[in-house]
């Protein structure tokens, strides 16, 4: 909790006809996150070489491609596919040397007759409209050449033409420009051209055919029918080979990756003729296990050590050790940036107060429950672990949200039969609208207020977080900066609160007068201001152009109400405009006029429900987060830390 | 006489009122509708240009979503004014 997990450094070495009983265990542990042997740099490896594959690497990543392949002939993703019974592996291994080579055949034999059809289909289709200017000119397509003394021209002209020369012409009028052949003798070409082109002339190729032009493309069209008709045929059988094969071909690209994985892993070893070493990384409650595992493996003939961890220099992978609840909001962090290894991970924090917002923001009812149904709904088709993770944040803002819905009562914009137990949000909206209204000056009071308290937090954050990574003389003065930070704000609060009384603020302004008009608040808070601003300039004098964004950022919390209010703002308007002004007006005295304003009325609610949903959720969501990733995290969080991604796979489809 | 004079005066002192608050309402709109036309024009290139640099590295998100949220307190500003208007 509020640490990344605890990470040890393990060194593996073994001789080298140890090093596929030593892989397997490590990828069925799925826990050795290896650290690449890198030639170059290495220091202390003078001697040893990249290792080489082990014996079946080209055949399986080959046959690894092949099945790839194949599934984006049928765009099958593992991700897709609910895991029903596991199949073994040894089984598997003889029906892929068996059925894969026929499948690939028969779905590369298909494909390609499918893309030839296309291909002939397009250019038929390329005829037909090369073909279709002439259907309104009568005569054979033969006509068109095979001429030594008359030139033929066919195309487009925008207006009609005259010749002065002698002619045959034929027009079929078209919108705004017509369609022309004309046919001229040979001598008299240059008439002909400048003619047409004063009448903007644009040639068109006369078809190589011969015969009818309609009957041409009545042959085309029919043509065109028939392929279609293969292509369908030819579609249906990869549909049925995509069914019977669909999960035989997942599990066998598991089976595949499984194999790839293994037999290239000594490219990430350093080697020598008879040896080999690996490092890596494993959780350091796993080593012995792991441990225990390599020996019993090996035989003993195997030496595994943990290495000393240096914070300074090693890039330790992180992966998030969190409780259960918190876990799905740690796709909201990798969106930012993953923590780094020395740093404090903000999950825990992120995973209550992200809801917290939301449900502040949004804060009805009736969106509440339309974002839980939502969530639960598209659980079914959001099967990925990052759309699973985003569902579960949802519905835990969803439950938040109906929480402070039922404490702002509202429902869809409408009131429950209960006054706000918070404070009030709803508008006077419509002509008969009373009630108190809005109380505006409370609800941004709490906002500030939620504001101070999430920055002093971020604050302090970051004074742990400095104090736990620097180090000497930058250490003291980093932790002290930011307790500055805490001090200027603080301060200023104290210097406002002893000039102006506020609503939910403590009252300063009745103490006792020290010097002219001062009091005794005022005079701490310009203490603790200045104190802060000594401290701030100490770590770094630049840091000083910052100091505007205290105001700036505590303000910011205000869009917890802007924001809110807009959505109140919405719901209220659509439920005057569809039933106070559309629906209500008609019940009294139903006429067909009437009905059909009812119709209009519901069709405005439904609509405007769903746009401010859309919009409601959108806001909510965004602006929490964006609270967290600008003026919360950017107080103590950096991140950047390199993800954790152990040596194995989860299998799904298949086992040993 | 002096009736009808002090009559007229409260009327002119009533529509001076309402003209007042009219005048804030009209205030408030334009804080928050000016500062939001800034805020937007701001972000504008800001965010262009962030969208290209995650398209070439999907790492610098949170760095450019940063960035590009800096211009909306100008809208925060004018949000804060316009309420301290209103109320």
């Amino acid at each position: 909790m509020l640490k990344p997990e605890q990470m040890s450094k393990l060194l593996i070495a073994a001789t080298r006809d140890q090093m596929g009983p030593v892989i397997a265990e490590l990828y069925r542990h799925n826990l050795f996150h290896i650290e690449d042997y890198v030639e170059a740099s290495a220091e202390g490896y003078e001697g040893f070489k990249i290792g080489t594959p082990l014996k079946g690497a080209s055949e399986a990543s080959g046959d690894l491609v092949k099945i790839r392949a194949i599934q984006n002939t049928f765009s099958i993703r593992s991700e897709d596919f609910e895991a029903k019974q596991r199949l073994r592996q040894s089984g598997l291994q003889a029906l892929i040397e068996r059925d894969l080579p026929a499948i690939e055949k028969e779905v590369e034999g298909l494909t390609v007759e499918r893309s030839k059809l296309e291909t002939k289909v397009k250019e038929y289709e390329q005829k037909i409209s090369e073909l279709t200017p002439f259907t309104g000119i009568p005569g054979d397509l033969d006509l068109y050449r095979g001429y030594s003394n008359l030139v033929v021209f066919a195309g487009y002209v925008e207006k009609e033409v005259s010749f002065s020369v002698p002619h045959e012409t034929f027009v079929s009028k078209g919108k705004g420009r017509h369609f022309l052949v004309v046919i001229a003798p040979v001598v008299h070409r240059n008439d002909v051209e400048k003619a047409l082109q004063e009448a903007g002339y644009q040639a068109v190729t006369i078809p190589d055919e011969s015969g009818v032009p309609q009957e041409r493309i009545s042959f085309y069209s029919s043509q065109i029918a028939s392929f279609k008709k293969e292509i369908e045929d030819t579609s249906r059988k990869l549909d049925v080979i995509k069914e019977t094969h669909a999960e035989f071909l997942v599990a066998c690209e598991e089976i595949l990756k499984v194999q790839v994985d293994q037999t290239e892993a000594p490219l990430r070893f350093a080697t020598t003729d008879e040896t080999f070493v690996a490092e890596g990384w494993v959780p350091s409650a796993s080593v012995e296990d792991l441990k225990q595992a390599l020996v019993k493996a090996t035989g003993g003939k195997i030496f595994v050590t943990v290495l000393p961890t240096n914070i300074e220099h090693d890039v330790v992978p992180v992966e998030y050790d969190n409780p259960p609840f918190a876990k799905p909001t740690q796709m909201l962090m990798d969106v930012y940036s993953r923590p780094k290894y020395s740093e404090l991970d903000p999950t825990l924090m992120l995973s209550i107060v992200f809801p917290l917002f939301f449900g502040l923001i949004l804060g009805d009812v009736g969106y509440g429950l339309i974002l839980l149904a939502m969530c639960l709904g598209l659980r079914k088709f959001l099967k990925g672990e990052e759309g699973t993770q985003l569902l579960t944040v949802l519905r835990n803002a969803s439950f938040s949200s109906i929480l402070f819905g039922l404490l702002y009562s509202e429902f869809l914009g409408f009131a429950l039969p209960w006054s706000p137990i918070m404070f009030s949000r709803h508008l006077n909206i419509g002509a008969h609208a009373t009630g108190h209204g809005p109380q505006i000056p409370e609800l941004m009071i709490l906002a500030i207020w939620i504001g101070l308290l999430h920055i002093t937090l971020g604050r302090v954050l970051g004074m742990v977080n400095h104090a736990r990574q620097d180090h000497g003389d930058h250490r003291i003065k980093a932790v002290m900066a930011n307790f500055g930070w805490i001090c200027v704000m603080w301060g200023i609060l104290m210097v406002i609160w002893s000039i102006v009384q506020m609503p939910y603020m403590p009252d300063f302004t009745t103490l006792p007068e020290i010097v002219s008009g001062v009091n005794i608040a005022a005079v701490v808070g310009a203490v603790m201001l200045i104190a802060g601003i000594v401290f701030i300039a100490r770590d770094s004098g630049l840091e000083l152009v910052e100091l505007p964004t205290i105001i700036s950022h505590v303000l910011s919390y205000a869009r917890i109400v802007a924001v809110g209010l807009s959505s109140v703002a919405i719901a209220m308007v659509v439920n005057y405009i569809a039933i106070g002004m559309l629906i209500e007006p008609q019940l009294e005295n139903i006429t067909i006029v009437g009905v059909l304003f009812i119709v209009m009325g519901v069709a405005v609610f439904l609509i405007g429900h769903a746009l401010n949903t859309a919009l409601g959720i959108l806001g909510a969501g965004l602006h929490s987060i964006r609270l967290h990733y600008v003026e919360f995290f950017t107080k103590f969080y950096k991140g950047g830390g390199r993800k954790y991604s152990p040596f194995g796979l989860n299998r799904r489809f298949t086992e040993d | 006489m002096a009736a009808e004079v002090v009559a007229a005066a409260i009327t002119d002192i009533e529509l001076m009122k309402a003209s007042q608050i009219g005048m804030k309402a009209i205030g408030a709109g334009l804080a928050v509708g000016l500062t939001g036309l800034a805020s937007g024009i701001a972000e504008m290139a800001i965010g262009s240009a962030a969208v290209g640099a995650t398209a070439e590295n999907k790492d610098v998100f949170g760095l450019v979503l940063l960035l590009t949220v800096i211009p909306e307190t100008i809208v925060i500003f004018g949000l804060v004014v316009g309420l301290l208007l209103l109320f």
